[in-house]
């Protein structure tokens, strides 16, 4: 643990690490699952994608486990001060890691039908958009691991990368379908795999600020810079043609 | 990147302190050689319940027992520094016990009802201090037998012996004897640490209706007691005050990492 010193009843301690150790990875299969989603919209592979799909299960089955350790600590340790913050905050993380797997599944989902499109040539930037998102889930995993609220920070500053890549893939789309109706299917389900992988990047944010929450005991309420300008009226340089 | 300095900022509005009903000012404490309370500084709000906490030889039930002068009857024991109840220095030698402890009462860690009828056990003190008409004597006994919310388990065996109340009943007599003298302030030292988990909750109780009309010092070994019934947690440390809040900061973000390590397990 991050405290550097150990609770009287060492059991305590075993269970804590137990909570941490099955938060990350739960995290760590939620990050694999984005990347194997990716690389099935990639190859084209329907097989391949129903296997990501179902493989979202093991993370939920973690998550139920994670719930009952949790309540378990609740009722018979009564957490207290930094104890029951990380306690609280691993609820919580838990909760954000498993709508990061739906989101992981909900890409490898739609992998299917736009396999059966004609390739679009912005599926590239899909890569980087995911990279970007795996990248960060990575990242506020480790700053949970170590009790880093510093590189949480950090990770919750950067979501405005993720946000930017999305807004330009957005546009990129758009600009396809406009040229090409007969694009339209693949590229509209390329758009919610989009929208689908920034939306893994605000849950990294909300781990962040839980990780936060956590090691510090305050709310990270700075207003955070939004990237993602996609439902502003006029979108800058499309304009609203 | 946003500034870390604004991002540390406490959201929660700090809660504008009550009146001090005890302001400890400087406090020391000597038994014979021994320092057991030092440089001691607090405001104990008045009608809020402050409880002490605090490991085995900290001095919580030291401090405690300087509030109503107990140490007075040993030898060899002295209390340095200010302890101003309503602005007077209770420490000082021009006032009289009869009067502090007229004004602040006490219940200790094991009840201990006098061996005589539950009657006797209430109305023995206010005689101590008053001359009461025999049917006042009986409006007084009832009404701190209801305070204390024992009234509906004794009232028809008011003249039976104390002794044979369960171990919850006597502490609750206990309690009504103290609050028969009309006190202002309640000090509690361990008061169910002998009850079990349901006596236990009707004392703690009765602590949250007792808080309207007194000033509760609580000393328990009982973290989660603590938490449960006090406004105010102070911790205590090799005689030191470490640490004193709002009870709601203590058990989520205490400030020292003293008490941190106290309240969750890690001392020693």
């Amino acid at each position: 643990m991050g405290t550097g010193n150990e609770h009287t009843i060492k059991s305590y301690d075993a269970e804590l690490a137990r909570l941490t150790a099955e938060i990350v990875r739960m995290g760590e299969l939620a990050a694999s699952q984005l990347e194997a989603a990716i690389d099935v919209v990639e190859r084209r592979d329907e097989r391949a994608a129903q296997r990501v799909v179902d493989n979202d299960d093991a993370i939920d089955v973690l998550e139920h486990a994670i719930s009952h350790d949790v309540v378990r600590l609740l009722a018979l340790r009564a957490p207290m001060a930094r104890d029951l913050r990380e306690v609280f905050a691993a609820l919580r993380i838990a909760a954000d890691i498993e709508r990061i797997g739906d989101y992981a599944a909900n890409v490898a989902k739609r992998a299917i039908p736009l396999s059966m499109t004609a390739p679009v040539a912005a599926a590239r930037g899909l890569r980087h958009l995911s990279e970007l998102a795996a990248d960060a889930v990575r990242k506020v995993l480790d700053a949970y691991l170590t009790r880093d609220a510093q590189k949480a920070h950090e990770v919750w500053g950067e979501d405005v990368h993720l946000d930017e890549a999305y807004t330009g893939l957005f546009r990129e789309l758009l600009t396809y379908m406009m040229e090409d109706p007969r694009s339209i299917t693949a590229c509209t389900h390329l758009l919610f795999m989009a929208k689908n992988i920034e939306r893994i990047g605000d849950h990294a944010t909300n781990i962040a600020e839980n990780v936060w929450f956590a090691v510090t005991g305050e709310p990270l309420q700075t207003p955070r810079k939004k990237g993602d300008v996609t439902a502003d009226p006029v979108m800058p340089h499309l304009g609203n043609r | 990147m946003t500034d870390l300095a604004t991002a540390t900022q406490s959201g929660s509005q700090p809660v504008a302190p009550a009146p001090a009903k005890i302001a400890v000012r400087n406090l020391q404490f000597h038994y014979r050689d021994f320092h057991a309370v030092r440089n001691v500084h607090m405001d104990i709000p008045e009608r809020q319940v402050t409880a002490i906490i605090g490991p085995s030889g900290c001095g919580k039930s030291t401090l405690l027992r300087v509030f109503n002068r107990i140490y007075a009857i040993y030898p060899h024991l002295r209390a340095e520094g200010e302890v101003r109840l309503d602005g007077e220095n209770i420490l000082d030698p021009g006032y009289s016990l009869n009067r502090l402890r007229s004004k602040v009462g006490m219940v200790f860690q094991k009840p201990v009802p006098f061996p005589m009828t539950i009657f006797e056990n209430i109305a023995y003190g206010i005689r101590h201090h008053e001359s009461l008409s025999r049917a006042d004597m009986d409006v007084r006994v009832e009404q701190a037998l209801r305070a204390a919310a024992l009234w509906d388990e004794v009232k028809d065996k008011l003249k039976h012996s104390a002794l044979g109340l369960s171990g919850g009943q006597q502490q609750r007599l206990c309690i009504a004897r103290g609050i028969a003298l009309r006190p202002q302030v309640l000090l509690l030292d361990e008061p169910t640490s002998a009850l079990d988990p349901i006596a236990t909750g009707r004392i703690e109780q009765l602590i949250e209706e007792l808080k309207r009309d007194y000033t509760i010092v609580i000393v328990t070994h009982n973290m989660q007691q603590a938490a449960r019934v006090s406004d105010r947690t102070a911790f205590m440390y090799m005689g030191e005050l470490i640490e004193f809040g709002d009870t709601e900061k203590i058990f989520t973000k205490p400030d020292k990492k003293q008490t941190e390590d106290y309240i969750t397990g890690r001392f020693g």
